[in-house]
């Protein structure tokens, strides 16, 4: 039985931050709470409050460790990452499932060194997050997709949907806030004009409206003779017409005298907008909504027309005000976003290109239509970023620590971080090399904290710090020596692996945030040449990848394919050795198509044409399928729905020699960076193999 | 703890207090209780004479244009309902099988809470679905607990799913006897094949047998001669396994396999990617033990079925039943239930039509009914559709007859499923007021022939001609126009009103002196209707023909305007172009070259009503 020690605790005062708290924890004698608090939870309810206390705590912070739950992943079987993917066409599937899915759960954690304590601190917070429509005037439905294994997944893990739902905090990206205030700025600008107009459009038709609107006019009429007449309004007791819940009352509004509407439906309001407008020229109605949201509607008395020009003008000042004020509450969630990026922190995450496109998508703006569009704007938002996930397959030293377990974050964590996984302070012959890892929540701090809530975003965000902290540790980062103006961000023995993703974990694909370097450089070196590719689909069904590589090698000789592989149960690839055979393969396949004599029923091809529902088409063909925003479950139901047509390029070969000209170039350059990598891979497969 | 109770509960129709929610207990059936209320169900349906059902789904459209409107023909009404179908997860399903006798309305209520899980992993029941998020937030409000419905829906398998799930579940499948019959010409190849596995059947068979009659044989040398002839047990039985590499051996196999056909019974061992694996032959000792094994495979497979099926046995129970079903919404009802338990939806509304009567012989469509008792109600609220009947006099009473769960008011989810009593409330009301309308209805009157009635009604309204009697003129302030009368306009650089629109457009084209309307149809689009046929045309050729255009129009038409007739619109239906706006949409299917022509181009009318229009300020 493993008894677990801890360590002395108190309650501090609110707002006190990081530096002082440390101290007051190492001050302090008595336990007072125990160890085992739960992550901090962050809804509708206590966002304001978390929000300023993370404000300080960012700013503090050495780096910010993130990670992100979604409602999926891949919107179709085919929409994930294949062996056949070009960068491009993985971007575009990346970028998909970004736009397609909701973010659920946000984990921010920033980690700050502590010289006191020869520690750091870090400080998780588990945000939920739910796209809901706060603006009224903000008319795009929102949608979004689930996967039901994602779903399934999360609700393994004791995810709380209704919390996510029902107090999940809302959020405005970037792009949506300027239309939102663009949108708010048409309406205020219309507003004069229409306003004349549609008052006459109303039409009292019917008998009840005609004798409401009679009525109205006698009672406004007689309030403003008593107005003129009198000028002694405040003392005026409110009238309470047939102790009906209807009531006007006498009051001020913006120093003019004015009668308070209660009680009357928005119709009846209209009808006396109209009645106002027809028989009195200096009363006006004004509908504003105060700070509490609920509207008021008042019939104002002006001086003259200067005065209803300005109280018409105030109204309407004071409505944009309203408006702003909703605008700037509904950005919510991003105000955390926005936060990292203004504090240019070092944001780190485990394989966290998903995510850092899920962050782009909600609170940027649209996703860029390319991956060099892409990696040219995501720069200026977020300066420096580091994997993981990256950081433990390329750097040998640490990928031999990892003595060939498994990268995922939870077994990195367990490999990297036991004393923290196993709550344990037991002699270990390792511990000086551990770095200490403090978790502070709400002012509690303890040094082995264990909430044990694997997949909830702000733990996962905590042991990706945690790993982070520890890889640095064994890279030879000494945290005692360096001290807080030393930025982790420009450390050289960083500095290889900030700013580089994997594209996809499977493939091995890096991309490269850091701009200003040419797009060549980038990407590394891939296996196929892609235009020797062919995209085949809606073949008939029951026949295997084997099969086809048979029929198309007795039409074009047994060594002409090199792999077929299969998409899914309705199309594949087919890897031929050339690039001709891709234009040899299309056009016999058309002109079987046309034809109909025996030669056609004798071929080869015929078994793969059967049916004649066969589409065929180049590579890049597939990248058009993938760019499309449907998403049907089969491939070949895609490749129809997308209408891509059997094709071939007219001229293709301009662009082939262009790009394996480009493809040279980066093998000639290739980087430290790449052979470690390529090395590293190298080790990946032979240990997969056996 | 089956304690069976009775609670009566008994308003008079017109009483306030049937507006109450909530006042019902409704049996809340979960994934942990749901084969144990499987039976309960079955006796609820076949003691009822009707069953209403509600269904609550994670959106119904995604942009103003999609949701169904008066301008929409029965087939575009249908692509829009199919396009929801597809999209969004069916996550409550409430029914309640209910029988009327006088003014007694006995209900059995239910509702299950379902969810989609992938339990086969293979994509199935569904791989995605979308979900709006206003209508979650809303369903929030209401207190939808969406943990239970995730972690303890039901989930459930399609028709055609479930077939073709038989290849994934890993149980060996008897083959399927209609699958052995013809055969192409023999290859060489395919006589050696055949050859070689027939001697290595007829050896294994052999040795079957003897193993069979010398049963001295002791364990040591059985066991070596098994391992020899490769030969398996396949629970107590021998067996042979024979691996495939195409489905023609497989049929070459089968065929074959006639020869033995009185001892030995083939099965199909099925590959987890696709096709066939293996066949598997077994021994059978004798005719009695080939029916016991005939028997076993057939219990395995519905114990199998059963499992995979989930709810969708509660839907096959309505079906056999034959019992008239009541929704409310009936297209987006029934599409919904089609795509999601009977197979996918097909492409013209009278295959789906056709398709859903095999399935649900009658069923009434209660907006239908609605209107035809009282023409100006809105069915939309149900509350409000029960209120407005007030001035009939039409005494219900209800009882709850089913087992319901104890009525715990705080637990907000118990007031779930709901809908379905006051779906059944308020047909059991509209019958009595038809009743009374028709003095010569016999009491003890068949429900039957009455459903059917109504079936057909509600049938043919969906799939109306041009004309149909079924659909009448409904208010003063609504008139039956030709679909070949609209016009549908967009690309307008300013906002305006459709008065003004109606204005601008006057001054552009002398066929807007003739009298027109104007509406828009979400805030991107707006629709033109002549009450005449001829100007609609007109102004469409005369947009398009830059010769003929002149004067305001040539200037609104150089900022962009564009107008199409009601094919585009059909058209963008049909190839499914559901773009947000549907200026969008009409744009992209008249850049479409897709020459396809419509299956049905006949004009439809539809009927032009002044609540139509949709209020710019809901946009």
């Amino acid at each position: 039985m493993r008894r677990q020690k801890q360590w002395p605790l108190r309650p501090l005062l609110a707002y006190s931050f990081c530096s002082s708290a440390a101290e007051r924890v190492s001050n302090s004698t008595a336990a007072a709470a125990t160890v085992a608090f739960p992550l901090k939870h962050v809804t509708r309810s206590n966002f304001e409050k978390t929000l300023n206390d993370l404000r300080a705590l960012v700013k503090a912070a050495d780096f910010v460790a993130i990670d992100l739950e979604m409602t999926g992943v891949t919107s179709a079987p085919w929409r994930d990452s294949l062996e056949f993917d070009r960068y491009d066409v993985r971007y575009l599937k990346v970028k998909d499932s970004a736009e397609k899915f909701a973010v659920v759960q946000f984990g921010v954690c920033p980690f700050r060194w502590d010289a006191r304590t020869q520690s750091f601190v870090s400080h998780p917070q588990n945000f939920f997050v739910f796209p809901r429509q706060e603006l009224t005037f903000d008319p795009p439905a929102h949608e979004f997709l689930c996967q039901t294994t994602s779903m399934d997944f999360l609700a393994k893990y004791q995810f709380d949907f209704n919390t996510c739902i029902h107090e999940g905090i809302s959020y405005l990206s970037r792009r949506q806030e300027e239309e939102a205030s663009k949108r708010l700025e048409t309406l205020y600008r219309e507003e004069g004009i229409d306003s004349s107009g549609e008052t006459e459009d109303l039409k009292l038709v019917r008998l009840a409206d005609v004798l409401f609107a009679e009525r109205m006019k006698n009672m406004l009429n007689e309030w403003r003779t008593g107005l003129l007449n009198g000028g002694n309004v405040s003392s005026e007791s409110p009238r309470i017409s047939n102790e009906s819940t209807r009531s006007t009352e006498t009051v001020f509004h913006q120093m003019r005298p004015a009668l308070s509407l209660k009680g009357f439906t928005s119709h009846q309001l209209r009808v006396i907008n109209s009645v106002l407008g027809k028989h009195f020229g200096d009363l006006v109605y004004i509908h504003s909504n105060d700070k509490s949201s609920c509207s008021q509607d008042f019939v104002v008395y002006t001086e003259s027309e200067s005065d209803k020009e300005n109280l018409m003008k105030e109204a309407k000042d004071e409505r944009k005000r309203v408006g702003e004020r909703k605008i700037q509450s509904a950005i919510g969630f991003r105000q955390v976003i926005d936060l990292l990026a203004s504090e240019k922190k070092l944001i780190v995450g485990h394989n966290c290109f998903l995510d850092i496109a899920h962050v782009y998508s909600k609170f940027v703006g649209p996703l860029p239509s390319t991956a060099e569009k892409f990696v040219a704007s995501i720069n200026s938002h977020f300066p420096y970023i580091v994997d993981t996930k990256i950081l433990l397959n390329v750097n040998p030293m640490l990928h031999q620590r990892m003595k060939k377990s498994s990268t995922s974050l939870s077994s990195a964590f367990s490999s990297l971080c036991p004393q923290i996984e196993f709550s344990s302070r037991s002699s270990d012959s390792h511990l000086q090399q551990r770095v200490k890892i403090d978790v502070e929540v709400d002012n509690f701090r303890c040094s082995n904290w264990n909430a044990g809530g694997k997949h909830e975003a702000g733990y996962d965000a905590f042991m990706t710090g945690c790993i982070f902290a520890q890889a640095c540790n064994h890279l030879g980062f000494d945290f005692t020596q360096h001290s807080q103006s030393d930025n982790l961000a420009h450390n050289e023995k960083l500095e290889k692996y900030i700013n580089r993703l994997y594209l996809s974990w499977t493939r091995g694909d890096i991309i490269d945030l850091r701009t200003g370097h040419s797009n060549a450089d980038n990407w590394r070196v891939s296996k196929f040449k892609y235009e020797n590719i062919v995209l085949i689909w809606n073949f008939p069904r029951k026949l295997k990848a084997r099969e086809i590589k048979e029929c198309i090698c007795k039409a074009f000789g047994s060594v002409s394919v090199i792999s077929v592989y299969h998409i899914d149960d309705s199309a594949v690839f087919l890897l031929f050795k050339n690039s001709e055979l891709v234009w040899d393969f299309l056009k016999l396949k058309r002109q079987l198509e046309s034809s109909d004599g025996p030669v056609s029923v004798l071929h080869p091809l015929s078994k793969i044409l059967e049916g004649g529902n066969t589409g065929a088409a180049d590579y890049e063909a597939y990248k058009e399928i993938c760019s499309s925003h449907i998403s049907e479950i089969l491939f070949s139901d895609q490749a129809e729905t997308v209408g891509v047509k059997s094709r071939t390029r007219p001229d293709p070969q301009d662009e082939t020699d262009r790009r394996e000209e480009s493809t040279v170039a980066v093998t000639h350059k290739s980087s430290d960076l790449i052979d470690a990598f390529l090395a590293n891979r190298v080790e990946v497969e032979t240990a997969t193999t056996n | 703890m089956q304690r069976r109770f009775l609670s009566s509960i008994s308003a008079t129709a017109g009483n306030s207090k049937t507006l109450n929610q909530g006042r019902w207990s409704v049996k809340q059936v979960k994934k942990s209780n749901f084969h144990v209320t499987l039976d309960k169900i079955r006796a609820s349906i076949d003691s009822s004479d009707f069953i209403a059902l509600s269904l609550q789904n994670t959106g119904s459209y995604a942009a103003a244009w999609h949701r169904v409107s008066a301008i929409d023909t029965p087939q575009t009404s249908y692509l829009k309902a199919k396009y929801a179908a597809e999209r969004y997860q069916i996550l409550q399903f409430a029914l309640c099988p209910f029988s009327l006798q006088g003014s007694k309305l006995t209900v059995h209520p239910y509702n299950f809470h379902l969810f989609p899980r992938d339990e086969l992993k293979c994509g199935m029941p569904s791989y995605s679905f979308s979900c709006q998020a206003s209508r979650l937030t809303s369903m929030a409000r209401e207190g939808f607990d969406f943990n239970t419905c995730i972690y303890e829906g039901i989930s459930y398998l399609s028709r055609a799913q479930e077939s073709a799930s038989k290849f994934l579940s890993g149980n060996p499948i008897l083959a399927d006897p209609i699958a052995v019959s013809s055969s192409s010409p023999a290859t060489v190849a395919d006589t050696v094949f055949v050859g070689r596995i027939r001697s290595r059947v007829k050896n294994w068979r052999k040795s079957c047998v003897d193993s069979s009659i010398k049963t001295g044989d002791d364990d040591l040398v059985s066991s070596l001669r098994r391992l020899v002839l490769g030969s398996e047990q396949y629970g107590s039985r021998l067996c042979l396994t024979i691996d495939v590499c195409s489905e023609r051996q497989v049929q070459l196999i089968l065929e074959m396999l006639t020869e033995f056909s009185e001892d030995v019974v083939p099965l199909l061992v099925a590959s987890k990617s696709r096709g066939t694996q293996a066949v598997r032959t077994v021994f059978m000792s004798s005719k009695e033990d080939k029916d016991l094994f005939m028997r076993e495979l057939q219990d395995l497979e519905n114990k199998e079925n059963r499992r995979v099926r989930g709810f969708r046995e509660v839907i096959d129970l309505i079906s056999s039943s034959q019992k008239p079903v009541i929704s409310q919404n009936y297209l987006s009802d029934l599409t919904s239930i089609h795509a999601k338990f009977l197979g996918p939806l097909p492409a013209n509304v009278d295959d789906f039509s056709s398709s859903l009567s095999s399935a649900f012989p009658s069923v009434v469509d209660l907006s239908q009914f609605m209107k035809e008792i009282s023409p100006l109600s809105n069915i939309s609220n149900l509350p409000a559709a029960m209120s407005s009947l007030n001035r009939f006099f039409a005494p219900v009473d209800v009882e709850v007859a089913n087992q319901g769960s104890q009525v715990k008011l705080s637990e907000s989810y118990q007031s779930h499923g709901q809908n379905a009593v006051m779906i059944s409330q308020l047909f059991a009301k509209l019958r009595t007021i038809q009743k009374s309308d028709l003095s010569t209805v016999e009491p003890n009157e068949d429900f039957q022939a009455l459903a059917s009635d109504e079936h057909e009604s509600s049938v043919t309204s969906c799939s109306q001609n041009a004309g149909d009697e079924n659909v009448k003129v409904w208010s003063k302030n609504s008139r039956r126009v030709s679909s070949e009368n609209l016009v549908f306009i967009w690309g307008l650089t300013k906002k305006m009103t459709a008065a003004k629109l109606k204005n601008v457009l006057q001054k552009s084209h002398p066929v807007f002196t003739q009298e027109f309307d104007v509406k828009y149809l979400d805030k991107s689009c707006a629709i033109v209707v002549f009450w005449e046929s001829g100007p609609s045309e007109t102004f469409v050729t005369a947009v398009n023909n830059e010769e003929q255009l002149g004067g305001s129009l040539k200037e609104m038409v150089a900022e962009g305007l564009r107008a199409a007739g009601y094919e585009t619109y059909k058209k963008a239906c049909r190839l499914g172009f559901w773009e947000a706006d549907l200026a969008e949409s009409l744009d992209k299917t008249l850049e479409s070259s897709d020459t396809d022509p419509d299956s049905d181009s006949n004009p439809s009318e539809i009927d032009w009503s002044n609540d139509l229009a949709i209020n710019f300020d809901e946009l």
